[in-house]
């Protein structure tokens, strides 16, 4: 019998090297993604899947196609800077690719008001506030008579609501 | 005298003794000498190569690389304009399904007293504030409502501390999380100085705002900006001399949240008092 190599240990510790470098290349090559964006290091897919989500609001513009009417008096001073789904709540409630599916939301009492026009410290001193009995007596007489309940769209159109 | 320390396994301590020391020294220098040479070859190694496969293709090939991408997106707020009314916050939530008890955005209300600064975020704002309690109210000199979100940073440290790349910086400027590929390890949540993100309740992910990625695309602007009724919160491309947020750096005053962290955030701040952290 043949004396074994003297450097055969270190041919068995090649072996070993190869075998782990092929393991390590074959997993990493399993487990890193196909679109792997090398530049940026991130999955290049994952961009358009965050893309593909869903609209839930619309924007002003999808509600024009069919409400010319109330956007056309809505354009107006002061409540021009609010969109639409501002009060009424995501377009996808009411209509689906052009077709109403849903009455629009709107909460016609005195609290959709003063969610943004109760009057606050922290609000800006230029912002139109009012205190919940609508106690601005001072500024409209009118008001003196309000009591607690009467909305106020009963004398103000929210699309335009100057006095 | 000396037993106890005879006995004693070997410590960390180089122990002189004359047999094996001459041995130990070059077996230590021929150790050193590779470790500084690993060093140099790790430090200057791709530096060389570079410059090896440089000449002319590379000047080139680094410029179009480094082409300024077609969009820069930025978001302003306005804390001038701000009135608390939190119909961000909800619209935010309905937009992006956002669990319970989480927020991608939120709304905070400082109240400055002579005595101290109180700052609440009831829910995130999402039913807007109550009344401030008419003791605090009478002390109060300012009081103001600040919205915050992910800043969107040029230099995102969340991005930094992933260990497997699932969130990252695309080149118009949004900082996104791949669902898919996020372990849940919360890392980034912890990295994040503005306490922006966290782990979804429900996927168990990371999780965060990402400026309406999906209505940026289609050409919508962010939910929050889109139902926002005094303009405190404005998105644009930087890259658009006539968007907004190009308008707003024209004559007003800037600033961030945090500059000291060198984030350099994308969202940038108008009209902030300085009380606000």
């Amino acid at each position: 019998m043949a004396a074994p190599s003297p450097r055969s240990h270190l041919y068995r510790l090649l072996l070993i090297l190869v075998v782990f470098g092929a393991g390590f290349l074959a997993v990493k090559q399993w487990a890193t993604p196909d679109s792997w964006n090398y530049e940026h290091w991130y999955r290049g897919d994952a961009v358009v899947e965050a893309a593909a989500q869903p609209l839930v609001y619309g924007g002003n513009d999808s509600c024009k196609t069919c409400h010319k009417d109330v956007a056309k008096l809505w354009r107006k001073k002061p409540h021009r800077k609010v969109a639409c789904e501002t009060c009424h709540g995501p377009i996808v409630d009411h209509a689906k690719a052009g077709k109403k599916t849903a009455v629009a939301f709107i909460d016609k009492t005195r609290a959709q008001c003063l969610n943004c026009h109760l009057e606050g410290i922290n609000r800006p001193r230029a912002f139109p506030q009012f205190s919940k009995q609508g106690e601005i007596g001072k500024l409209v007489p009118k008001h003196k008579e309000l009591d607690a309940v009467t909305p106020c769209a009963k004398c103000h159109e929210a699309h335009d609501p100057r006095p | 005298m000396n037993k106890p320390l005879e006995n004693r396994p070997q410590s960390s301590r180089p122990v002189i003794d004359a047999g094996g020391d001459d041995a130990r020294r070059e077996f230590l220098r021929n150790f050193l000498a590779g470790t500084a040479t690993a060093t140099v070859l790790m430090v200057f190694g791709p530096g060389v190569a570079a410059l090896a496969q440089g000449g002319s293709d590379s000047a080139p090939a680094g410029a179009s690389g480094k082409a300024a991408p077609k969009h820069q997106f930025a978001y302003v707020i306005n804390v001038n304009n701000c009135i608390g009314c939190g119909n961000c916050v909800r619209a935010c939530k309905r937009e992006n399904q956002v669990p319970s008890a989480v927020f991608r955005t939120w709304v905070e209300r400082y109240v400055v007293t002579g005595e101290g600064m109180y700052v609440e975020s009831p829910n995130g704002a999402l039913e807007g504030f109550s009344q401030v309690n008419a003791g605090i109210r009478e002390k109060a000199t300012k009081s103001f409502t600040v919205p915050k979100m992910c800043n969107h940073c040029e230099n995102p440290p969340c991005v930094q501390v992933c260990p497997v790349g699932a969130t990252f910086k695309t080149k118009e400027g949004f900082v996104l999380v791949d669902p898919e590929h996020c372990l849940g390890c919360a890392y980034c949540v912890q990295a994040c100085p503005y306490g922006a993100r966290f782990i979804n309740p429900v996927t168990h992910k990371s999780d965060k705002c990402t400026w309406c990625y999906h209505r940026v695309k289609n050409g919508k602007l962010p939910a929050c900006v889109t139902v926002c009724p005094n303009k405190a919160r404005l998105f644009g491309d930087l890259n658009d001399p006539e968007s907004e947020v190009t308008q707003i750096f024209k004559d007003e005053a800037w600033m961030v949240l945090k500059p000291g962290m060198h984030t350099d955030p994308t969202c940038f701040y108008v009209g902030m008092p300085r009380e606000v952290v």
